[in-house]
């Protein structure tokens, strides 16, 4: 009985108050790095893809957004969202979707270097085939190169989500009610609860995080990720993303011009 | 902000090291020849690794003291860099899951012939380890290290939840001093940015000085 009253306060861990007022606990992680990773995923391809472009003035800001998002930590840019998006929209954001905003301009720069490193684990020899057959850049794109690139993206994007849904919880700082903030609440207001409070947090979290790891490689076998095998050492090295820049910016440069060329060819 | 700057750096270096110590026992743990080592690593990297760093340092800082006996507990509450041990140890049992992971597919990266030359030179089995296969692990992993130690970093901006005075603690406090938040945000990012430039250069040049065919090494692997 009293292993269970240390549970009592289960429902406020897993949807906070939710059918009578905010949603809160585990709920709202989920809910924060669901919209963040569908938003973070379309300006983390733009990116990606735009970082690849050989017009300078496209490639350089995204150069620079990138690495400046990625040499700053989460809690900064959380912080600057934070005191940011009042001054853009007039006073009244909500702390959820500062939060979620800022998880989504972080996420981006980190899924634009994964999009460019899928773009470019894909042999150079099928672009050129494709624009060959008469196909247009965009055509090209779309039915030859991103289907490609995707599988090879896959489980680094699968373990950059993740780490996304663990960075969730930094949000607890500018006071967001999602399960760190509810574990620490609850720990702090009733103390004899302190060991419950963060047992739940961590069962949460490690629940989703670990489901969701399992059935991403159950996807990856799936979809078999063709010759993964060949790819395997640039894979790995980009799993965390933050490529050592000299490789990087070489390869990156030997590409550029042949894909500038093929493109007046 | 200066002392933030010193504290920060404090934490990434004892970090660094102590993390990469660990991650390496757990790696050599998670590819031993015996079960319940073999078992224990795997449950350490996925207990370790589903769940977010910051809980280990609240875990740390709040929870730990009281499993101790009591007396002890009260000199650790009581203790001035309690925050900052606490935020050493937390960042380390995270970090280090994800080292002994690099580290794992860099000792799957070694051909099986470095081990069999190793024995048949009559190397023990730490020897083993010490003269040939760790070596190895690192130069092989260190891509994905040099990233992860990176990230390290940028975790021990974490810290400021459990009041340890690094930069972004110092931010705060300087904020809700003067009201100058957005000020103090950018001299901190400022930082932020700085060091992890360092650090990237460092583990550029490492690798440079260090380098190896690692590619050769493999493709014999893929091969085989």
């Amino acid at each position: 009985m009293d292993l269970l009253d240390q549970f009592s306060n289960i429902n406020f861990y897993l949807f906070g108050t939710f059918p009578k007022g905010e949603v809160g606990g585990l709920l709202l992680n989920i809910i924060m790095a669901f919209l963040a990773i569908c938003f973070s995923c379309v300006f983390g391809i733009m990116l990606g893809y735009s970082r690849l472009s050989c017009r300078l003035y496209i490639k350089l800001p995204c150069i620079a957004y990138i690495e400046l998002v990625r040499s700053t930590p989460l809690i900064m840019i959380i912080f600057w969202f934070y005191f940011f998006l009042p001054y853009l929209f007039g006073g009244n954001v909500t702390v959820f979707w500062s939060a979620v905003v800022s998880l989504c301009a972080y996420a981006a720069a980190y899924q634009a270097e994964i999009v460019r490193a899928g773009i470019m684990a894909v042999p150079k020899g099928q672009l050129e085939a494709a624009l060959s057959t008469g196909m247009s850049r965009y055509n090209a794109m779309r039915y030859v190169i991103l289907p490609q690139a995707f599988k090879i993206m896959l489980p680094s994007f699968v373990s950059f989500f993740v780490s996304l849904f663990k960075d969730t919880s930094v949000t607890y700082i500018i006071g967001v009610m999602e399960l760190t903030q509810t574990g620490i609440i609850v720990s702090q207001r009733q103390p004899d609860k302190i060991y419950a409070a963060y047992l739940s947090m961590a069962i949460g979290f490690w629940v989703v995080c670990f489901t969701m790891s399992h059935l991403a490689r159950r996807l990856e076998k799936r979809i078999g990720v063709f010759d993964l095998e060949s790819i395997r050492p640039d894979a790995c090295r980009d799993e965390f993303m933050l490529v050592p820049k000299t490789k990087k910016t070489g390869e990156g440069v030997d590409e550029t011009p042949s894909c500038c060329s093929s493109d007046s060819k | 902000m200066i002392t933030g700057v010193k504290i920060t750096l404090i934490l990434l270096v004892s970090t660094t090291i102590s993390s990469l110590l660990l991650g390496t026992v757990i790696a050599i743990m998670r590819v031993s020849r015996i079960k319940v080592l073999r078992a224990f690593g795997t449950l350490y990297v996925e207990i370790f690794r589903n769940i977010p760093g910051l809980f280990w340092l609240l875990f740390f800082y709040f929870v730990f003291p009281d499993l101790l006996p009591p007396g002890l507990a009260i000199k650790l509450n009581t203790y001035t860099y309690y925050p900052v041990v606490a935020g050493i140890v937390g960042l380390t049992v995270d970090n280090a899951s994800y080292v002994s992971d690099i580290l794992r597919s860099g000792r799957l990266a070694i051909p099986h012939g470095q081990r069999e030359a190793a024995i048949s030179t009559g190397l023990g089995r730490v020897q083993q380890y010490i003269h040939v296969l760790l070596p190895q692990m690192f130069r092989a992993a260190l891509p994905p290290l040099g990233t992860r130690m990176v990230h390290n970093f940028k975790n021990t901006s974490l810290c400021m939840a459990i009041t340890a005075p690094e930069i972004t603690w110092a931010t705060q406090q300087i904020e809700s001093l003067t009201f100058r938040g957005i000020e103090a945000t950018a001299v901190a990012t400022l930082f932020y940015i700085l060091l992890a430039g360092v650090m990237v250069s460092i583990i550029i040049t490492l690798e440079k000085v260090l380098k190896i065919d690692i590619s050769s090494i493999s493709h014999s692997e893929t091969a085989s």
